[in-house]
């Protein structure tokens, strides 16, 4: 409850402190190409799509398990919520705070957290799928870092159900942006931590494997041509894939084994993927995500 | 926890069936059925219909990486996996792993991936009565 209050207070607050005029907000609308209807694209081509990228949480724990310290500079600062002023910006940065709640709970960073969570209400509102955030149960679940699979659940319904309803609202674009801007965080955060530790070569795979990820965000982009703002960032991340395309990504199919251990399936992968990446080629891809997720958030 | 859990898939089941018209196959519930019984120490990814009522399988997709152990289980009518298969494709359509082992049908698989890549999740049926399940997926480091 004290969450929801908090989150009213952040909306009061903000509407009070943005300091514009009805008729300024509105033409600021008017530019605002994301806020109409997309391309109407076939719900089941984008669903399979979005379906097969994994949550930014993967990645995040990752980065816990490797020793990174938590490092809230890392983050998007909620300090620039009243920046976004455009449903296009409101919907990559609400998939950037997800990525950021996400984090401060792997690291049981609470009172971050909280102010993840208005911040993401606020944004959700604003993108009239506020309906789909019940603020009490993620922010119980996101400040318990023991809740992990409990936020991962709801995060994961609540997409597939914002997905849809957005889909029926043709607004699906907005669904490739909230995916883009958490995965363009988990980049960041991720790509920083390998550059503190150039001796974890588990790091720098990881950074190498979303090779494959863009390819598929990029496949999503170019149903969306005809939207101003989506093409242009399709633009950046080109440039971004042109980086990523100087990593090798090797992989050896070999059969696999099974057996029954207590009732499950329990396969022994065989294949195996090697990812030819160096330090030069992390640092390029860092720099190239860091000035797209700029443009994002600032 | 556990109970929150509950409570938040039976609120989000009854929101679906407010709104969704009633089918023959209520895989909704079925996967969502399927998401408590994940083994323990594994984190919820994604829960699937198996809905193959007219259909010989039904498939998805998922991006598994190195270093990962996935598991996916199959939920039916009844306690038995009802004659579902979820086997597991790599990219270039290779078999990396099935539910039906010597012809025994299990319902879970766990699948410690050891090459990162596009994956085809895959759902048959061997029971020609038995189209409808559910199936969840997660993941530990």
């Amino acid at each position: 409850m004290r969450l929801f209050v908090y989150g009213v207070i952040a909306l009061l607050a903000l509407s009070c402190s943005s300091g514009k005029k009805p008729d300024e907000q509105a033409f600021l609308e008017s530019l605002d190409s994301t806020k109409t209807a997309g391309p109407g694209v076939d719900e089941e081509v984008i669903n399979s799509i979005l379906d097969q990228i994994p949550s930014p949480l993967e990645i995040s724990l990752l980065l816990k398990e490797s020793g990174s310290k938590y490092n809230p500079e890392l983050l998007n600062s909620t300090n620039n919520l009243p920046k976004y002023n455009s449903n296009y910006r409101k919907a990559l940065n609400l998939g950037v705070y997800g990525t950021d709640l996400g984090y401060t709970n792997i690291y049981g960073q609470n009172q971050d957290g909280i102010k993840y969570i208005s911040s993401i209400k606020s944004l959700a509102d604003d993108l009239n799928i506020g309906q789909f955030f019940d603020v009490e149960t993620i922010g119980r679940l996101a400040t318990n870092s023991k809740n992990l699979d409990s936020l991962l659940l709801i995060t994961t319904l609540n997409f597939n159900h914002i997905n849809h309803y957005l889909q029926s609202q043709r607004r699906d674009n907005l669904s490739v942006l909230l995916l883009t801007g958490g995965w363009l965080e988990a980049m960041q955060i991720t790509c920083q931590a390998a550059a503190k530790n150039p001796s974890n070569k588990e790091l720098q795979e990881k950074i190498g494997e979303q090779k494959i990820i863009l390819e598929q965000i990029l496949l999503l982009f170019s149903f969306y041509e005809s939207d101003e703002n989506m093409a242009s960032l399709h633009a950046d991340l080109e440039q971004l894939k042109a980086a990523f395309d100087k990593i090798n990504i090797n992989y050896t199919y070999k059969e696999s084994t099974m057996e029954i251990v207590n009732g499950v399936a329990v396969i022994k992968d065989n294949s195996t993927t090697t990812i030819d990446i160096t330090p030069q080629n992390v640092e390029e891809i860092k720099n190239l995500t860091n000035s797209i997720r700029n443009k994002i958030i600032s | 926890m556990k109970n929150i859990l509950f409570a938040f898939l039976f609120t989000s089941s009854l929101a679906v069936s407010s709104t969704d018209i009633v089918d023959q196959c209520d895989s909704d519930n079925l996967a969502n059925s399927c998401i408590p019984k994940l083994a323990s120490g594994f984190n919820f990814l994604k829960s699937y219909k198996v809905d193959g009522i007219a259909k010989e399988k039904v498939e998805y997709s998922y991006v598994f990486t190195k270093g990962t152990q996935y598991m996916i289980n199959v939920c039916a009518n009844g306690t038995s996996t009802d004659g579902i298969v979820v086997s597991i494709f790599d990219k270039e359509r290779n078999k990396v792993a099935t539910s039906k082992i010597n012809g025994q049908f299990i319902s879970a698989i766990a699948y410690p991936c050891n090459a990162t890549g596009i994956y085809y999740i895959q759902y048959t049926f061997d029971e020609p009565s038995a189209h409808c399940g559910g199936s969840a997926l997660g993941f530990k480091r």
